[in-house]
C-alpha cells in the first residue's frame, strides 16, 4: 500500500484489525476459570467470566433497589420514581393483566424475575462488559424450573392434585372424542413444553443478539483491514449500532415475556377455565 | 466507538471452531443461577416489597388525606358562603324592614300629628267660637238690658224733663256723658256694670221722679 490508499495509522496499526475475518462460534460463549476450581458435592465450582457477570448483575439488582428505597419518601427522588415505576409497570402490565387484583402475591416473584432477566440481559449492551449473561442457558433454565414449580404448586394448591391434572389434562368444553388427541397435547405442552421453550425463547434471543453484534462489530474490523472495503464498514457500523439499540428492546421485551408468560401460566393453573 | 472497541477485545480469545457442548448448561452455573435468583427473589420480598408498600400506602393516605382537607375546606367555604349570603339578604330585609318601619312610623307620626293639630285647632276654634259666642251673648245680653233701661232712662228723662228745655238739655248731657264713661270702660265687665248698675239705678230715680 502507498499514497492516498495507506489505511490512518491508528487503525492499521491495532492488532485486532487483520483481514483474516474471526468467525463468531460457540466459543464465544464460553470462558475459562480466572480462579483455581473448587469440588463441591461432585461440581466443579469456579470463577469465570459469566458467574462475575451473574454477580454484577446481581449487585446492579440490589444496588438499584436498595438506594431506590433505602429511604422510601412520599414524594419520590429520581431512582426511587424509576424503580416504583417498573415494579408498577409489572403490576399494571403483568399481575393485573394476566392474573388479576388476586394475583398480586405473586409481585415480588414476577418483579424478581422481569428485573433479574433484564439486568441480565442489558450487560449485552453496556460497553466493556458486552455480555448477555442470559445467553448462557443455565440461567433461563433455573427460571423456567422456578416458574415450572410455581405454576403447578399454584395449580394444585387452587384445585388440589386431582382437580389440576383433570383441568390440565381434560380441558374443559372439547367434545369427548377430542380428548383422545387433546389429552396428551396437553400434558406435553404443560408439564414438558412449556418450561422448555421459556428456556429457550430466552436464551436463544440473547445468543442470537450477541451473535448478531459480534458479527457486525467484527465484520466493520475486518472490513477497516483493507483500504478497498473501509468504506463499507461504515454501512456496518453503522447496522452494528442499530442493532445496539434493538438489542437494548430485546432485552426489556424478552424479560417481559419471560414474566408475563409465567403470570399466564400461573393464572391458568388458578383458573382452568380461562 | 468504546461498543467497539471493547467487543473486539472481548472476542479476541474466541477459539474457531464451533463445539455444541458449549451450549449445554453448565452444574456450576445452574446452582449459580438458582442462588441469585434465591437471593434476589428474598431481597425484593424482605426489602423491596415492604417498602414500596409503606410508601405507596403513605402516599394514598397524604392524597386521601389532602383531598379529604380539600374537600372539607370547600364544603366549609361553601357552607361559610352560603352563611354570608343568607345574612346578607337578613341584613337587607332587616334594613328594608327597617326603613318600611321608620318610614310607617314616620307617616303614622305625621298623620298623628296632623290629626292632633288639626284636632287643636278645631279645639281652639271651638272654644275661641264658644268663648265668641259667649262673650257676645253675654255683651248681648248686657247691652240689650243696659239699652233697655237706658232707653228706660232716657225715655223717663225726657219725658220727665220735657217741660223744663235747660233739664232737658241737661239731660242728655248727662246721658252723653254717661255715653262717654261708658265708652272708654266698655271692655271692663265690672266698670261695665257697674255703669250699667248706676244706670240702672238713676233711671229708677229719673223714671221715679216723673212719677214722684
Amino acid at each position: 500500500m502507498s499514497g492516498f490508499l495507506t489505511l490512518p495509522g491508528v487503525i492499521a496499526e491495532n492488532p485486532l484489525i487483520s483481514e483474516e475475518f474471526h468467525r463468531p462460534t460457540t466459543k464465544l460463549f464460553v470462558w475459562d476459570c480466572v480462579t483455581g476450581s473448587v469440588d463441591i458435592g461432585g461440581i466443579e465450582f469456579c470463577l469465570n467470566r459469566v458467574i462475575l457477570l451473574l454477580f454484577l448483575s446481581m449487585l446492579l439488582f440490589i444496588g438499584l433497589f436498595f438506594f431506590a428505597f433505602r429511604k422510601p419518601k412520599v414524594v419520590p427522588g429520581k431512582l426511587q420514581a424509576v424503580m416504583e415505576m417498573g415494579i408498577e409497570f409489572i403490576r399494571q402490565q403483568v399481575v393485573i393483566q394476566m392474573i388479576g387484583p388476586e394475583g398480586m402475591k405473586f409481585l415480588p416473584f414476577l418483579a424478581t424475575l422481569f428485573f433479574f432477566i433484564f439486568l441480565g440481559n442489558i450487560l449485552e449492551v453496556i460497553p466493556g462488559i458486552n455480555f448477555p449473561v442470559n445467553s448462557r442457558v443455565a440461567f433461563p433454565m433455573v427460571l423456567a424450573i422456578v416458574s415450572w414449580v410455581v405454576y403447578n404448586y399454584v395449580g394444585v394448591k387452587e384445585q388440589g392434585l386431582l382437580g389440576y391434572l383433570k383441568s390440565v389434562l381434560f380441558p374443559p368444553g372439547a367434545p369427548w372424542p377430542i380428548y383422545f388427541l387433546l389429552t396428551p397435547i396437553e400434558f406435553f405442552t404443560v408439564i414438558i413444553v412449556r418450561p422448555i421453550t421459556l428456556t429457550l425463547r430466552l436464551t436463544a434471543n440473547m445468543f442470537a443478539g450477541h451473535l448478531l453484534l459480534t458479527l457486525f462489530f467484527l465484520g466493520t474490523a475486518t472490513l477497516l483491514a483493507n483500504v478497498v472495503t473501509a468504506t463499507f464498514a461504515v454501512f456496518s457500523f453503522a447496522l452494528a449500532v442499530v442493532l445496539v439499540g434493538f438489542e437494548i428492546f430485546v432485552a426489556g421485551l424478552q424479560a417481559f415475556i419471560f414474566s408475563i408468560l409465567t403470570a399466564s401460566y400461573i393464572a391458568g393453573a388458578a383458573h382452568p377455565e380461562h | 466507538m468504546v461498543t467497539l472497541i471493547s467487543t473486539i477485545v472481548l472476542i479476541a480469545q474466541e477459539a474457531e471452531e464451533n463445539d455444541p457442548s458449549d451450549l449445554l448448561p453448565a452444574i456450576q452455573e445452574l446452582v449459580w443461577g438458582a442462588i441469585a435468583f434465591a437471593v434476589l427473589f428474598f431481597f425484593m420480598l424482605k426489602f423491596v416489597m415492604p417498602r414500596l408498600n409503606q410508601t405507596l400506602e403513605a402516599r394514598r393516605e397524604k392524597i386521601q388525606g389532602e383531598m379529604e382537607r380539600a374537600e372539607q375546606a370547600r364544603r366549609q367555604a361553601d357552607q361559610e358562603l352560603a352563611e354570608y349570603r343568607s345574612q346578607l339578604a337578613g341584613a337587607r330585609d332587616e334594613g328594608n324592614r327597617i326603613i318600611e318601619e321608620a318610614r310607617q312610623t314616620a307617616e303614622s307620626m305625621r298623620r298623628d300629628m296632623a290629626a292632633k293639630a288639626e284636632q287643636e285647632n278645631q279645639a281652639v276654634l271651638a272654644r275661641a267660637q264658644e268663648e265668641i259666642r259667649a262673650e257676645r251673648d253675654r255683651v248681648f245680653q248686657e247691652l240689650k238690658g243696659q239699652v233697655g233701661e237706658l232707653s228706660l232712662a232716657l225715655a223717663g228723662r225726657v219725658v220727665g224733663e220735657s217741660l223744663d228745655r235747660e233739664r232737658h238739655s241737661r239731660i242728655v248731657d248727662d246721658y252723653i256723658e254717661e255715653l262717654a264713661t261708658l265708652g272708654p270702660s266698655g271692655d271692663g265687665r265690672g266698670s261695665g256694670q257697674g255703669s250699667a248698675g248706676d244706670g240702672g239705678e238713676e233711671p229708677t230715680r229719673g223714671s221715679g221722679t216723673p212719677e214722684g
